[in-house]
């Protein structure tokens, strides 16, 4: 996708009145920057689970799009695991059924590969009114939730910049693989840093419109990340 | 024009009009008047009064327009609401204008005011300082709002919101040694803030370390450009005031929610170098060691040797210092051989730290220091060395030279290994007034050789493990 096209997706969000991008053009914009996503396609409905399905690798996971839902886990609107488009079909019906789903404006479900495992890591965005835009980095759940082990710089950083946001991570050792544990690609999360936070990164290109980001999760494996999950605050 | 000669008028006026002065000599620009003269200011000054023809001896004039020539700097403390008026009849004959009243931005009443102030100023075509502080001091102009302060120029420059804690970072910087190339309270920032003087210190030739007091910064942005255009060219310690809570009620993203108190200010020092700090006393301890010590980023400083008398002392502070991740580690055997063909009296630690009782160090008044602080630095090459001597345990038992045999011995040793070590100097006492007296005299000649002092092992290890991250920063970004 060429960056008008993104940009299009940014301002038909914000001419619409949203508050946020939807996750499918939330993913386009991070695509954009070369930063990776996983394949997935739009079903509008269990019609064109079919369809969709063809030249997705399972397994795929389903989500409920709606601008009345930021936080789809919570409202049931996320499966996970489905290995063909009769699994798929029936996760879409089990949503809709579902009570907070219901009533809500469903603009569609996408369907996605799963990402390969690894390391969850936490990369986002916010807008300070005085230092304008910085970049976070952390690991996945209670690591940012209960620790709040995170590390921030101003927009724009350089690569020693991400290197020692890295470095500064209480739970560094995990993700050169303490414990047994696999390492994760240390020059992968690096580059997402860069591609969010550097010089010509998003988060300092669309300043100007998007207030808060956030990769959660970016799974890291031994070789590459892939951003699963991504959500933009506009304003 | 350079930043440099923008600034020039306000560090080193030839010319500084006085609003505020009364006929009966008493109002806090007549104190004003008679502290710069005290301070050897030897310019013009001219008052400005509506219907005076002369304040204390000399000429008045009605107007910042009518002085015989341009004003490089006014001081101005009358009630505000009369001062938007003046600046803006100034018509370009003044550079800086200094606005010590307050009733201004810092009251919600006193916005609107404010605004006014700017554009006044902007109309009278000068640069506004303030409104809502005390005013400057600077040596080399032979200006000050202060009752002391050093009047020889040195190479600490700063900028405070808060006047304040700018006098007491005059006064509590004399008393420690510090020399100034200028301070300036800026108080409200309605037009000059932190970041320009900032940049002046940055370009300023006379100034080779920077303190700011900040409590808020509006321009945020541009002080992490002009930070980051830096590269730690110059050493920044900052004092920052109030934490920073904007946008965290509205945060609706994890990033958001976690962003909160000082995280920010943590970037700005780890991706700029500049140094942060939580309290005066840092402030100043810190300022001290980049007055007096030359960084060193071709060999950044974590090896450190604890030299002195106090066995406790020492592990407390290895202990300390080791927190801050400074090492205070055990010898080669080489040094310690080394100091075991000494000989020294029992009692004496030869390891790392080097613990002498007041014996040994007293022994052929003093000397046998130097043999020890000569294998040390010689052999066990440690990157600073801290020598710490307990006066109470001098007293009485003593000759009074001994002490200064104690740092001439280590200054000559200093001279041999050029380079080598950072040299700094603890001077522990109990505070009982004649030691205080007799600590206070060695500690001014101890800073006049350029060896920082500090009056316990903690306040010595925040900044030499402060010059220890500023060599790092320089070191991992080529400088």
């Amino acid at each position: 996708m060429i960056k008008n096209q993104v940009d299009t997706v940014v301002s038909a969000a914000k001419a619409a009145g949203r508050n946020a991008l939807d996750e499918s053009a939330g993913k386009a914009l991070l695509a954009d920057y070369g930063i990776r996503v996983p394949q997935s396609r739009v079903a509008k409905g269990v019609a064109d689970v079919d369809a969709v399905m063809q030249g997705l690798q399972v397994p795929v996971v389903v989500k409920v799009m709606s601008p009345d839902i930021l936080h789809k886990s919570d409202a049931g609107g996320v499966k996970i695991n489905l290995r063909s488009a009769t699994e798929v079909k029936a996760a879409i019906e089990d949503m809709l059924a579902a009570p907070k789903i219901k009533g809500a404006r469903i603009e569609g479900f996408l369907v996605e590969e799963m990402a390969p495992s690894g390391h969850e890591l936490v990369i986002g965005g916010l807008r300070d009114p005085q230092f304008g835009p910085l970049v976070m980095v952390g690991l996945g759940g209670i690591f940012v939730e209960i620790f709040k082990d995170v590390s921030f710089r101003l927009c724009p950083i350089a690569r020693i910049d991400a290197e020692e946001m890295l470095d500064e991570l209480k739970a560094a050792a995990i993700l050169k693989g303490a414990r047994g544990g696999k390492p994760a690609s240390r020059e992968a999360i690096i580059e997402v840093l860069l591609k969010m936070g550097g010089e010509d990164g998003l988060l300092l290109k669309h300043a100007a419109d998007i207030s808060e980001a956030d990769i959660n999760p970016l799974i890291v494996s031994e070789t590459g990340a892939v951003a699963v999950d991504a959500r933009f605050i506009l304003g | 024009m350079s930043i440099v000669e923008q600034f020039t008028p306000l560090f080193a006026p030839k010319t500084v009009a006085v609003i505020g002065a009364s006929t009966k000599g008493n109002a806090l620009p007549n104190v004003f008047i008679r502290r710069i003269r005290e301070f050897g200011f030897s310019g013009d000054i001219y008052p400005i009064h509506p219907a005076a023809a002369e304040i204390d001896g000399l000429t008045a004039y009605k107007s910042l327009a009518d002085t015989p020539k341009p004003v490089d700097y006014a001081y101005i403390a009358v009630s505000g609401a009369q001062i938007p008026g003046m600046l803006a009849a100034a018509k370009g004959h003044v550079r800086f204008a200094q606005v010590i009243s307050s009733g201004f931005g810092e009251v919600d009443e006193g916005k609107g005011l404010q605004d006014e102030l700017v554009q006044a100023a902007k109309a009278g075509g000068m640069r506004l300082l303030g409104p809502n502080c005390l005013g400057i001091y600077t040596p080399r102009g032979r200006v000050t709002f202060a009752e002391i302060g050093p009047k020889e120029t040195g190479p600490v420059g700063i900028v405070s919101q808060s006047g304040g804690l700018g006098t007491d970072i005059i006064r509590r910087g004399l008393s420690r040694g510090l020399k100034f190339s200028g301070l300036v309270t800026v108080g409200n920032c309605a037009d000059v803030t932190p970041s320009d003087l900032l940049e002046f210190y940055l370009a300023d030739p006379q100034t080779r370390v920077i303190g700011m007091y900040i409590e808020t910064a509006k321009d945020g942005r541009r002080l992490f450009d002009i930070l980051r255009k830096a590269r730690a060219s110059k050493p920044v310690v900052i004092l920052k005031g109030g934490r920073t809570q904007q946008g965290l009620a509205a945060a609706a993203s994890h990033t958001g929610s976690l962003a909160g108190d000082d995280r920010v200010w943590v970037a700005l020092a780890r991706q700029t170098g500049c140094m942060l700090v939580d309290t005066l006393d840092h402030f100043i301890d810190t300022l001290l060691i980049f007055q007096t010590l030359s960084p060193r980023p071709q060999r950044p400083t974590r090896k450190v040797v604890l030299f002195g008398n106090g066995g406790g002392t020492s592990v407390l502070a290895t202990d300390y210092f080791s927190r801050l991740d400074l090492d205070v580690t055990p010898f080669d055997q080489g040094p310690i051989d080394a100091l075991a063909a000494l000989k020294l009296p029992p009692g004496t630690s030869i390891t790392n730290p080097v613990d002498c009782p007041v014996g040994t160090l007293q022994q052929d008044d003093g000397r046998v220091a130097e043999k020890i602080l000569d294998i040390i630095c010689g052999q066990g090459k440690p990157e600073a060395l801290v020598m710490h001597l307990n006066l109470s345990a001098f007293v009485g038992r003593t000759k009074p030279e001994v002490l200064d045999n104690l740092v001439a011995a280590a200054m000559r040793v200093q001279e041999k290994y050029p380079g080598q070590s950072h040299f700094i100097l603890v001077l522990r006492s109990d505070g009982e007034p004649a030691l205080e007296a007799r600590k206070r005299e060695f500690r001014d000649k101890a800073v006049a050789l350029g060896v920082p002092v500090y009056d316990e092992m903690a306040n010595a290890g925040h900044p030499l493990a402060a010059l220890a991250s500023f060599e790092r920063y320089r070191a991992a970004r080529g400088g």
